[in-house]
């Protein structure tokens, strides 16, 4: 890795917060800064400039949501920095009040998800360069929400494995990867799905996340 | 000892005319007087409004008008009822608590049935139809001796001319035969001196028969006025119920945030570190077994702090030793206190699980109490049955001085144990003088 990234870590924990300094260094990440609450991330964001943030939702002083005020507030304030927010629950309203119009650089994950170091590290990557990790648990709570159940269950089992998976933001490759089979199949899926839900076909695959969400979630 | 068996007597006799001589001028006893003259309008306008709607209502009771009418009246019975709460508060400091708002059912006719099953408005009917006789010989026997005493006080300052006869009216024409005071009989100075001093001793005994009446209606009003004693449990229940709900979501917020905080977070971070190890040793080629034994002996100290974590907060949720009863649980207590702890239970019967959890918990706070605020060198906690009830006490001979405050809504310490305490109709008590000893006695129903 030529040019590290830059993370700021925003967590109340110290053991988790300890741990994750770890395993990042460990990776050959920088970590620009480790605090315990969302002022004090804001202050370091100002000054290191990071690229991306991973925040903690629920910090002091209420212990409620003021990790995901502070994403959405650092988002519109810093152009190009990315955001992991990392809770120990997930909450779907949460996620939608992340995404909002834009799921470039965003993530949403459960905590747990750091036990699969590589797959953690890769969901940071893949945020860091504007791309978008959606924890799977999101997704499948909307899946199992969504008025839409009937339409989608017009869909095959692996179609319904594809949209899980590009619905977490995985690329074309990933999902290749992660289904065993050849990138090609995983588009002749994508294209099924497109069709099948009427859905308009996005080129870049955030877009594609926002659009599988909003059509799960209406 | 002499001189006090001596002057007893007269500090006696001293003390009743100082009362007599003062109560005249007291507000009290203008209050009392204002108080019987508002309470008749309000007694009679409203007796005439129940008895013709009542009566109205009997006499049409086989029509629905009839019926509606009733309704009415209870209805009115109550507002007035409330109007001569509102006076004896503002006027008797009498603090007679509100009942419970009528609450009509939605719809006339729920008003209706309503009206008629309210047992308030048909109290308050009672009360009118008792007042109403009260306050007309009150207002008798009170305005006739204020009349008199008003009027034989002024006496000497009437017009010459115009001087009548003082027993024209009242007590006066009761006690004096006609004549008697009457300057017709001759006037002169003796007869008026007569007269200004029979007015002064009326002066000193009106206020007396008033509050002889106020007394009687402060007693028909705590009677049928005030809720009654079921009204006032089931208040004090639903209160208790609240505590009980806001405790237990409370506890389970504190439980959540514990878990959340600890245990939860202590797992996840041990997982990172057995994750990060699996993938150091599944890389074969770039092998640090340092670095692998540094990640797993991390974990393991871990693992082994989430047990000890898990473990205090599965005995905070409720404790095992419990599980044996109280008397081992509260041995553990005892045993595990910083400070010497007497122990003494005799239990014939084992108390409900919700009773061995609030005692449990009870001792377990009152001791941490003990070990943090008394300074005492020793303690004791007893526990005995009886009859239904069991008896806790903890005692210390420490500094003293322990308090039950409350602060604001949520209460913490000793306020906080007489909530809960509470809860199951039981009672705390703290006896904690300045110097010491401390005893905390916690009474609680075998069963709840």
């Amino acid at each position: 890795m030529a040019v590290p990234l830059r993370i700021a870590i925003a967590e109340d924990s110290v053991i988790l917060r300890d741990g994750l300094v770890q395993l990042l260094v460990d990776r050959g990440f920088e970590v620009t800064a480790a605090v315990a609450d969302a002022g004090a991330l804001r202050v370091a964001i100002e000054r290191e400039r990071p690229d991306v943030a991973v925040v903690d939702i629920r910090m002091p002083p209420s212990f409620t949501d003021e990790g995901l005020r502070a994403a959405i507030e650092l988002r519109r304030q810093h152009q190009g920095l990315a955001i992991l927010v990392f809770s120990q629950y997930i909450e779907t309203r949460y996620a939608e009040e992340l995404l909002g119009d834009d799921a470039a650089g965003i993530g949403y994950l459960l905590k747990d998800r750091v036990a699969d170091v590589s797959q953690f590290v890769e969901a940071l990557e893949r945020v860091a360069s504007g791309g978008t990790a959606l924890d799977p648990e999101v997704v499948t709570q909307l899946m199992g929400a969504s008025r839409r159940r009937d339409s989608i269950s017009v869909l095959t089992a692996r179609e319904r494995d594809v949209l899980s998976l590009m619905a977490e933001g995985r690329t074309n490759t990933a999902i290749a990867d992660s289904l065993c089979v050849s990138e090609g199949a995983v588009e002749k899926h994508v294209t099924n799905i497109f069709s099948k839900l009427d859905l308009p076909v996005s080129s870049s695959d955030h877009r594609r996340v926002l659009a599988v969400l909003r059509y799960l979630d209406t | 000892m002499l001189i006090t068996w001596g002057s007893e007597p007269d500090s006696r006799l001293e003390e009743l005319a100082r009362t007599v001589v003062e109560t005249p001028f007291t507000r009290r006893t203008w209050a009392e007087l204002l108080f019987m003259m508002a309470g008749m309008p309000v007694a009679f306008i409203g007796m005439a409004f129940v008895g013709i709607t009542m009566a109205a209502g009997v006499v049409l009771a086989i029509t629905f008008i009839g019926i509606a009418l009733i309704g009415v009246a209870v209805r009115g019975a109550r507002g007035i009822g409330g109007m001569q709460r509102r006076l004896a508060g503002a006027l008797l400091d009498e603090a007679i608590d509100d009942p419970e708002p009528f609450a009509p059912r939605p719809g006339y006719l729920g008003w209706l049935q309503s009206a008629l099953r309210d047992r308030t408005g048909w109290k308050a009917m009672a009360y009118l139809a008792v007042k109403v006789p009260l306050a007309l010989v009150a207002f008798v026997t009170a305005f006739s001796l204020w009349w008199d005493a008003f009027r034989c006080l002024t006496y000497p300052l009437w017009g010459i001319g115009n001087r009548g006869s003082v027993a024209e009216w009242g007590a006066v024409r009761v006690l004096f035969q006609p004549g008697y005071l009457s300057p017709g009989n001759g006037g002169g100075p003796f007869v008026a001196l007569a007269t200004v001093i029979t007015g002064a001793v009326f002066f000193f005994v009106a206020p007396w028969p008033v509050r002889f009446f106020d007394y009687l209606d402060r007693l028909l009003m705590r009677a049928l006025l005030a809720p009654d004693a079921m009204t006032v449990r089931v208040r004090k229940l639903e209160q208790a119920r609240a505590q009980t709900v806001d405790a237990s979501a409370a506890t389970l917020r504190r439980i959540e945030r514990d878990l959340h905080d600890g245990t939860q977070a202590q797992l996840v971070a041990l997982a990172m570190r057995l994750g990060m190890a699996k993938e150091k040793l599944a890389d074969a080629d770039h092998l640090d077994i340092d670095q692998v034994r540094d990640l797993v002996n991390d974990a393991h100290k871990g693992a082994k702090e989430a047990i000890v974590e898990l473990r205090d907060l599965a005995r905070g949720i409720h404790p095992p030793a419990l599980d044996v009863g109280l008397e081992g649980a509260l041995a553990t207590l005892a045993a595990r206190s910083t400070i010497p702890t007497e122990l003494a239970v005799t239990i014939d019967e084992r108390p409900s699980p919700a009773i061995e959890a609030i005692a449990y918990f009870c001792v377990a706070e009152l001791m941490a109490n003990v070990a943090q605020h008394a300074f005492a060198s020793r303690a004791g906690v007893s526990c005995s049955q009886q009859g239904r009830w069991l008896r806790l006490v903890v005692r210390d001979d420490g500094v003293g001085g322990a308090r039950a405050v409350s602060t604001g809504s949520s209460s913490s310490g000793l306020s906080g144990l007489a909530d809960r305490v509470r809860t199951v109709d039981g009672n705390l008590e703290v006896t904690s003088p300045p110097r010491g000893p401390t005893v905390v006695t916690v009474d609680l129903p075998l069963r709840a």
